[in-house]
């Protein structure tokens, strides 16, 4: 791979290993308040609110630890791109719906206002990330 | 690389994708099993969270849904509204007790003297962006009240279901 392809994969794998790792840290720290920003998008029924609270963030987490050790990273992009995939039908439901919420994506419990537009838009970046790092890591296998 | 050796790539990374997200859920388990078994058993309603010398720290009140909410309206379980004495005027949730934020102090002792502390209590305001019913089941809480929680649809989300309303303006 040419240097300038090398530092971008290495950038895109380690800001999307960063981002992932704070998400599933903060929200793990404190698994009430995400389940509420959970119960917000008014999906699940209430015990299923808990369950994915309890369990994403070590997901988010483990794909984050992955991507910054280097470790498995054609796997843990894959992991993140679905996860994303899935909170972006979540918030694009929000919009249609018309619900005033917040994503809850980095700040569980509703501090701080991020609307689901501005999550959505977010989400498309995170996206372009997990491509561009998904490239890079098949280019270095390959 | 091949078409086919792609694939067989690809599968392979689904595979070990599935592993990694098994781990982390196991893990997750793991860690929070005392709040998912309190939840999914019903057994208590309300977040503890524990200290390491086994004392209670801080009780956090859990989110209830409309459904629910619906469900428990005609049970021992008290509604009360946290928003303006005004609005409350204006509409609130059938039998729901008013106690807006600001009066607390006067509202949460009057509340002890007729209400015993094991009363369920659902507490709700105007809706998602709406604190003051978080902040109420907190005070409420700290006051000795066991099972607070919050619906944080409030008021709004009961009268976009075009469920009954007491109080309402005609």
């Amino acid at each position: 791979m040419t240097s300038w392809r090398t530092m971008l994969y290495h950038g895109s794998r380690c800001l999307l290993g960063a981002l992932f790792c704070y998400a599933g840290l903060v929200k793990a720290l404190d698994v009430v308040a995400f389940a509420g920003s959970v119960a917000n998008y008014q999906v699940l029924p209430y015990q299923l609110n808990f369950l994915v609270a309890a369990l994403l963030p070590y997901v988010e987490l483990a794909a984050g630890v992955l991507l910054l050790l280097g470790r498995q990273v054609r796997p843990a992009v894959l992991l993140i791109a679905g996860m994303n995939a899935v909170f972006m039908v979540a918030l694009l439901s929000v919009i249609l719906r018309g619900l005033d919420i917040d994503c809850g994506c980095f700040r569980p419990g509703g501090e701080g206002h991020t609307s689901a537009q501005m999550a959505l838009l977010r989400d498309a970046g995170i996206m372009l990330l997990a491509l561009v790092t998904w490239l890079g890591a098949g280019r270095r296998n390959g | 690389m091949s078409k086919e050796c792609k694939g067989r790539a690809l599968w392979w990374d689904l595979q070990r994708a599935l592993l990694i997200a098994l781990l982390a859920v196991v893990v997750g388990l793991a860690v929070n099993s005392q709040l998912l078994w309190r939840v999914l058993s019903g057994q208590t309603l309300n977040s503890v969270t524990t200290s390491v010398d086994g004392s209670t720290e801080t009780i956090l009140p859990l989110p209830v849904e409309l459904a629910e909410v619906r469900e428990l309206q005609d049970s021992t379980t008290l509604l009360i509204d946290a928003r303006s004495r005004t609005a409350f005027a204006e509409g609130h949730l059938p039998a729901a007790r008013s106690l807006p934020r600001g009066e607390e102090v006067a509202g949460v002792g009057a509340l002890q003297a007729e209400v015993p502390l094991s009363t369920p209590i659902i507490v709700y305001c105007s809706g998602y962006d709406c604190n003051d019913s978080f902040a109420l089941a907190e005070i409420l809480i700290a006051a000795g009240y066991q099972q607070v929680r919050i619906f944080e649809g409030g008021f709004p989300e009961w009268q976009d279901a075009g469920l009954p309303v007491e109080g309402a303006q005609p």
